[in-house]
């Protein structure tokens, strides 16, 4: 990149919009493994607007596609989901070398950490109701029709745990450094015991959970965040890695810190129109821990292989995995061979 | 392990050696330093135990094998018996280390054959072992 990164994103801009374009207040965001993640405002025609760009990184914690993200949030920015503007898509890199897209920011709100203990007191039960029916309204949305559909591959009903299992048993299997006989254990007992076929064909943000969403400290969500891995699959997929142990706090019993785990079944059904199938979330419930291990897994080797230089790729492949590891042996501890 | 100590404390000193390009800004350098602080300290505190704790894991992984080292085929249960009867002679962390990757080898070999075999007993024993193990690495948060 010739001149600074300050000075390619101006370049861009005023490339894109075909008017001269500054930056003021450039500064990038903690947190966000799998893309770098800026905010600045951008001063075009007067105008200021403020802005939030995600690049992709040399080393990632996961493989995404930054397409299926930006159609992500074009699928539900203004349709009863917080998710912020989708504005500029530029997969070539052009000035910024690598591919990024651009936002709209939406500011005054803040990100809680899934390890802070009480992170949403006294607002809890207000933000479990606006995070939990928020998920049922993603799940709700017909799938045709979604800009979502026009990027992602619609796997059949009786196919989605197929697909979701494969690829993550095959980072696990490409990118393990040291044997893990607890999440393999898992893997084969979710091949030995397949859930029914998904009710409906669903978007799946496939991060959804405390510290990926803004809420405005009173209790509203004000901005669904990190769509990277967002994909079409059984709603239920959400619904399992939202409620997953390693998101509350320890010894907090309320699903992410927020409400109780029958209370956020509740307020699922009630926002998506679907019925919760006890049975089959046992299965969703055992992958999400298993999804979780193969991106630990998975960072642990682009911590090696990118030279150890970001602190939260080692982070989650050691901290967060130890985690996994105890939630996933609880989990196989009260699960039939 | 994965990472190893060693790689953990490269990387801390990676982050205090290497600034942050100066789009970053000052909050994104202090939280990146903030958690390599974190690591440091938890690294320290997995120094002090992992040798321990993986000769702990060592021998109960030993125990199983060897409790099963007659159930399955010859081949099997001969390597079985074989792992079983060994014990930790060097006590380095990289040798260790590399004992508990080829036992946890063995353990999932052993745990799939179980299952194959529909032992119940067995498996529920080795999913006790799952919960000792994972206990045993956990990492108390402030090191």
């Amino acid at each position: 990149m010739s001149g600074g990164f300050a000075e390619g994103v101006e370049a861009y801009l005023s490339r894109v919009w075909g008017a001269p374009t500054t930056i003021e207040g450039l500064s990038r965001i903690s947190g966000g493994a799998s893309r770098e993640t800026y905010r600045f405002d951008a001063i075009v025609g007067g105008e200021r607007r403020p802005l939030i760009l995600r690049r992709d990184p040399p080393a990632s914690l996961i493989e995404t596609d930054r397409r299926s993200e930006f159609m992500a949030l074009k699928s539900f920015h203004g349709r009863g989901v917080a998710a912020p503007e989708p504005l500029i898509l530029e997969e070539a890199g052009a000035e910024l070398e690598r591919p990024f897209f651009v936002m709209a920011r939406i500011d005054g709100g803040v990100a809680a950490s899934p390890f802070a203990p009480d992170p949403y007191a006294p607002h809890a039960a207000k933000v479990g109701e606006d995070f939990f029916g928020t998920l049922g309204r993603i799940a709700a949305a017909d799938v045709p029709g979604l800009p979502m559909a026009e990027v992602c591959e619609a796997p059949a009903l009786d196919q989605c745990w197929k697909r979701e299992l494969d690829y993550w048993a095959g980072v696990i299997e490409a990118d393990e450094l040291h044997p893990q006989p607890i999440v393999r254990a898992a893997i084969r007992w979710l091949h030995r015991h397949p859930p029914p076929p998904a009710q409906k064909l669903s978007v799946v943000h496939g991060d959804y959970r405390t510290g990926n969403f803004l809420h405005d400290g009173e209790g509203r969500m004000i901005a669904v965040l990190d769509w990277e891995m967002s994909h079409l699959g059984d709603p239920l997929e959400d619904l399992g890695w939202a409620m997953d142990p390693l998101w509350r706090p320890h010894g907090d019993s309320r699903v992410g810190g927020m409400v109780s785990r029958d209370e956020a079944i509740r307020i699922w059904e009630a926002a998506s129109g679907l019925t919760f199938d006890p049975a089959a979330f046992v299965w969703w419930e055992l992958f999400a821990s298993v999804k979780g291990q193969a991106i630990w897994i998975s960072s642990a080797k682009e911590y090696r292989d990118g030279g150890y230089k970001e602190p939260i790729l080692c982070f989650s492949g050691w901290v967060t995995a130890r985690r996994h590891d105890e939630i996933l042996a609880a989990k196989l501890a009260e699960l039939p061979l | 392990m994965t990472p190893t100590v060693r790689e953990i404390l490269q990387g801390v000193a990676m982050v205090l050696a290497t600034p942050s390009p100066p789009e970053a800004g000052p909050m994104y350098d202090a939280s990146r330093k903030g958690m390599a602080s974190t690591l440091a300290v938890l690294a320290a505190g997995e120094a002090e135990r992992l040798a321990a704790a993986t000769i702990a894991e060592n021998a109960d992984i030993r125990a199983e094998l060897g409790a099963s080292a007659g159930a399955y085929d010859a081949t099997l249960g001969g390597r079985l018996a074989k792992a079983a009867a060994n014990t930790d002679a060097d006590l380095t962390t990289p040798a260790l280390d590399g004992v508990n990757a080829r036992l946890r080898r063995l353990l999932i070999e052993l745990h799939g054959a179980i299952e194959a075999a529909g032992d119940v007993d067995g498996h529920r024993r080795i999913v006790a072992l799952y919960g000792r193990m994972a206990v045993g690495r956990r990492l108390p948060l402030g090191g």
